[in-house]
């Protein structure tokens, strides 16, 4: 492990230039780049202990309190992650040892996305979900690095060694993140493929790249953001959860999903800007929206635009104004600087962002800002 | 054995003999140098995997240099290993059971029998029965405990082919402190081999295995080897014994699988009455009871020479018929009416099997032979355009017909060979020389009256002394017949009229036949009122009043006793003959009610509501709203 570090590093200071120099050659006048983050250090204590002693039982479970205390793959990973950021190796082994013990379990090297402490076996869906899969080997491929355990690189490189075979899929000409392994592909559904353009984990891809070189991670990053910029073209301007490519270049709404923007989707201006992909012109767009002035943050029917549910919680108002500070440099107002912990999802977005303002917006949040 | 062993060790090269895990953590325990150990071994024995790993990385991340026991570190990974293994098994996750047991050899000793049987079957289910065998022969080698290895022969059971659990019965320990008991691997092989035989006639099975069948019988309570034993008796020329047998798996709850068994004996046996009753009962049971169920009401109705049935059991063999939509049905009680001289039901017959399954040639040329009777020339001529290229004997009745004489004589029974295969009979040769024409119906009507009259004012009470209609000629038998209706004797008059159809000339019979149904009617004997009216050919408006005052009283027999599902069939029926008026559409109403079908039962009471005020219909409304709130408590 040692002797492999340096190279490595080059290797990924290689494709991080990679990935620049691709989107600048795209149809789009902005310029991306993934920049790597830190992560180790930007959650404090306080804040994870709050998170953890809610949300993580001493099997490792990161538990869902919002449906039925199910667990999942997605929760495993954000919780591997939390943990790091809160620099709590404790608590990291902990939520690995239930991941690999009762998740990881799939032939293919996959996880099982879900968990039910109420059903025997738990496992009542053996079905992957590429976002908690690509969650579980970038927190574990962070960790490795951070913490030089070899037992978590080597298991990250797994994974996305399985990520890459199994959940590629070709589009067109577009190479695209399926949602899972089965049941989204264009022979799996009358409108496949199908695409969850918040599954795309932006800054996890120069990450698997390295990890897993041998397969096009700077492809299906690129054509994923080309995807969501096709997809916010309509008149609403905001991608709906789920997506369907069947015609070409134009996505439409999934059949039998709501035409929403909504919990899913959330999630994809925080990617962007962890990932530090704020060059791309929707993310003012969206903060426009978003501001209180406007309609705020809200599931939202993509078709009629019409509001379907307002998101008051921190965890979706801090959304907001991680945008805003990213974006216009305003700092995070004064209620959005304690955490204050509900619900399992709503917290964990709330930590994600606060970890990112706390590496890389501190003035947004210092105790000398408004 | 040594070769298996060999095998297993070629599978897993790092195999070795197990070490025992609770002597690792004793041995752990014994002699702490450090108190995170004995806390670490403490959570490890109450299988808090996790804490255990956490407490392990806490420890480390605050001193890079220390080192978790090795000997805990092999306890962690072995019970992490066993975890997902077990997890990926229960999730037909193979390669996973079979990559982490290749990772973790030291999991497969005799003290993780489980694990060796997920192992077992994960090699099965990835196509390598060979070393699904390795592994039971590794485990009956190796391990002791007698009911793991009966378990393990069981497992074998449901995973091998028959031939390598029986290769796998020679490792049975005959000696011993705890010696083996196979016998019940061997029966079960031997019920196997029966069952296979059971099911073909061509295969017999050895009087060893049904000895072993016959002595699984005895000792079980269990329906499933008798009823192997009734299929090979059935299947190997003895309905007889198949009979008890399948009588026997019904006392034991043996279900509709045990009853199509009976059914299908009884048929063998030509016991087809029976039969048809039998399994007229069990027909909503299985798909297949259904089916064995039309198969026989279809050679019930076939038999050469064709049968006298029972009213009722054609009445109920119409309506699964009807609701099957079953051709063969359809065209053999097209047959049994041309037979029965009902020739008009008879083209309806023909017609609707036809409707269910138009390349059916023995039906075309039932409905040919029909119209023909009817003298229908259009029809006729349709039928024969449709199928003369497609059948001789269509064709030939359209050549060698004699259309057009409208004269009339005394109907020739047709006489109808019938084929005795199992399929619906087929006649061969039908021969047809005249036609019969329908009387006009005013006449026909008229004459009744006439006679009715005559009964009433002519004759008056002279019926009244009982007198053996025996000796009487049709005419007189007849008005005897009516007299005995004038004076409501109708029980007398059945009798007076059975002269006059024995004796009378066609239109005697005719009529008589109507009047012995409406004396039946009259005494509430629906079913044989049915009969009677099948005795003779009726008019159309006779079928109509005849089959409406039938299905009425059919109607309201079955809705008194509670048969609802059956006052609504005979209420459709009837309603297809006449409009239905409003006390009727109130027990149709009630009757959807009592099932539980609440919209079709507001509806109707709605219905009636809408012909002007009803109390009835809104007492049914109301009922429909209290039942319907409760259940939407």
């Amino acid at each position: 492990m040692m002797a492999r570090a340096p190279f490595r590093a080059t290797l990924l200071t290689w494709l991080v230039a990679m990935f620049s120099l691709v989107m600048a050659m795209s149809a789009s006048s902005q310029s991306l780049s993934v920049q790597p983050l830190k992560i180790a250090g930007t959650v404090s204590s306080a804040d994870w202990e709050a998170y953890r002693s809610r949300f993580v039982e001493d099997s490792g479970r990161v538990v869902d309190t919002a449906n039925g205390n199910i667990s999942h793959s997605e929760g495993q990973g954000y919780g591997l992650l939390l943990a790091l950021a809160a620099s709590d190796r404790r608590s990291f082994e902990q939520i690995w040892s239930f991941t690999f013990t009762e998740l990881l379990i799939r032939d293919d090297g996959l996880a099982v996305w879900k968990w039910d402490p109420e059903a025997k076996p738990r496992v009542t869906d053996r079905n992957n979900a590429t976002d908690g899969d690509l969650l579980i080997a970038y927190a574990l491929a962070k960790a490795g690095e951070v913490w030089q355990e070899p037992r978590y690189t080597t298991a990250a490189q797994k994974i996305a060694r399985a990520i890459g075979k199994n959940t590629f899929g070709r589009s067109g000409r577009s190479l695209i993140l399926l949602p899972g392994a089965n049941g989204f592909g264009a022979e799996d559904r009358p409108d496949g493929p199908v695409v969850n353009l918040s599954y795309w984990v932006f800054e996890a891809f120069p990450v698997m790249a390295a990890l897993a070189p041998e397969y096009e991670w700077n492809r299906v990053w690129r054509d994923g953001v080309l995807l969501l910029q096709q997809a916010t073209t309509g008149r609403v301007r905001l991608p709906a959860d789920w997506l369907s490519l069947r015609s070409g270049l134009q996505p439409k709404p999934a059949d039998g999903f709501p035409p929403e923007f909504g919990y899913n989707s959330l999630r994809i201006p925080l990617y962007l800007l962890r990932a530090g992909m704020i060059d791309l012109e929707w993310l003012r767009a969206l903060k426009q929206r978003w501001s209180a002035e406007n309609e705020g943050v809200a599931v939202v029917n993509v078709v009629t635009g019409q509001i379907r549910e307002r998101l008051t919680d921190q965890g979706y108002a801090v959304l907001h104004a991680a945008l805003a500070c990213a974006l216009d440099g305003t700092p995070v107002p004064a209620a959005l600087r304690a955490f204050e912990p509900s619900l399992y999802y709503p917290s964990t977005l709330y930590l994600l962002a606060k970890s990112l303002l706390g590496e890389k917006y501190t003035q947004c949040v210092s105790s000398a800002a408004p | 054995m040594n070769a298996e062993i060999a095998r297993l060790r070629a599978l897993y090269p790092n195999w070795t003999p197990p070490s025992d895990l609770s002597q690792l953590s004793a041995g752990g325990a014994a002699a702490p140098p450090d108190p995170i150990i004995e806390r670490l071994w403490n959570l490890y024995r109450e299988d808090r995997i996790a804490e255990v790993r956490a407490a392990i990385a806490e420890r480390q991340a605050s001193d890079p240099n220390w080192k978790p026991p090795e000997e805990l570190v092999t306890a962690l990974e072995t019970v992490e290993a066993r975890r997902r293994l077990v997890n990926a098994s229960d999730s037909g996750q193979w390669q996973t059971v079979l990559s982490v047991a290749t990772e973790s050899p030291s999991l497969l000793t005799c003290t993780n029998v489980d694990v060796l049987w997920r192992v077992a079957e994960a090699f099965a289910r990835t196509d390598q029965p060979a070393r699904t065998r390795d592994v039971y022969t590794y485990l009956l080698t190796n391990c002791a405990n007698p009911a793991e290895r009966l378990a393990t022969l069981q497992k074998a059971l449901t995973l091998l082919p028959e031939q390598q659990v029986a290769d796998l019965l020679q490792f049975e320990r005959r000696t011993g402190e705890s010696p083996d008991d196979f016998s019940s691997v061997r029966d079960e092989l031997a019920r196997r081999r029966v069952e296979r035989a059971s099911l073909d006639s061509k295969v017999t099975a050895s009087a060893e295995d049904l000895a072993a069948v016959e002595r699984l019988i005895r000792n079980t309570n269990e329906a499933g080897p008798v009823m192997t034993l009734g299929w090979y008796n059935y299947h190997h020329g003895n309905p007889a014994r198949a009979l008890e047998l399948f009588k026997t798996a019904l006392d034991r709850n043996g279900g509709a699988k045990a009853a199509e068994g009976y059914a299908m004996s009884l048929r063998a046996l030509e016991r087809l009455t029976d039969a048809e009753a039998f399994a007229y009962e069990w027909r909503e049971r299985a798909p297949e009871n259904m089916k064995i169920y039309l198969d026989i009401a279809t050679a019930l109705l076939s038999q050469d020479p064709p049968p006298r049935l029972d009213a009722r059991v054609v009445g109920r063999i119409v309506p699964v018929v009807t609701a099957q939509r079953f051709p063969d049905g359809a065209q053999a009680l097209g047959w049994y009416s041309y037979n029965t001289q009902q020739i008009r039901t008879a083209r309806d017959w023909f017609r609707t099997a036809l409707g269910w399954k138009p390349e059916d040639e023995p039906s075309a040329y039932g409905l040919a032979l029909s119209t023909q009777r009817l003298n229908e020339r259009a029809a006729f001529n349709a039928i024969v355009a449709q199928w003369r290229g497609r059948s001789e004997r269509i064709a030939d009745l359209a050549d060698t017909a004699n259309p057009g004489s409208g004269r009339r004589s005394a109907p020739v029974q047709p006489r109808a060979e019938m084929d005795a295969a199992p399929r619906p009979a087929v006649p061969r040769q039908v021969t047809v020389e005249r036609v019969e024409v329908e009387q006009p119906l005013v006449r026909t009507e008229e004459g009744v009256r006439v006679r009715q009259t005559q009964a009433r004012s002519v004759l008056g009470r002279s019926c009244a002394m009982t007198r053996n209609p025996a000796g009487l000629s049709g005419d007189a038998a007849l008005t005897r017949g009516w007299c005995l209706m004038e004076i409501n004797r109708p029980l007398e008059a059945v009798a007076a009229f059975d002269q006059a159809i024995a004796t009378g000339s066609n239109r005697a019979r005719e009529e008589a036949a109507y009047g012995k149904s409406l004396a039946y009617l009259r005494k509430n004997l629906t079913s044989e009122a049915a009969v009677a009216a099948a005795e003779a050919p009726q008019t159309r408006t006779r079928q109509v009043e005849l089959g409406a005052s039938i299905l009425t009283q059919r109607a309201l027999a079955a809705y008194r006793d509670k048969r609802y599902v059956e006052t609504l069939l005979a209420l459709s029926e009837r309603a297809r003959l006449v409009p239905e008026q409003n006390d009727l559409l109130l027990i149709r109403g009630w009757s959807y009610f009592n099932l539980g079908r609440y919209k079709d039962a507001k509806q109707v009471f709605r219905a009636v509501q809408r012909t002007g005020y009803s109390e009835e219909a809104s007492v049914g409304l109301n009922a429909i709203r209290e039942a319907t709130d409760q259940v939407s408590q």
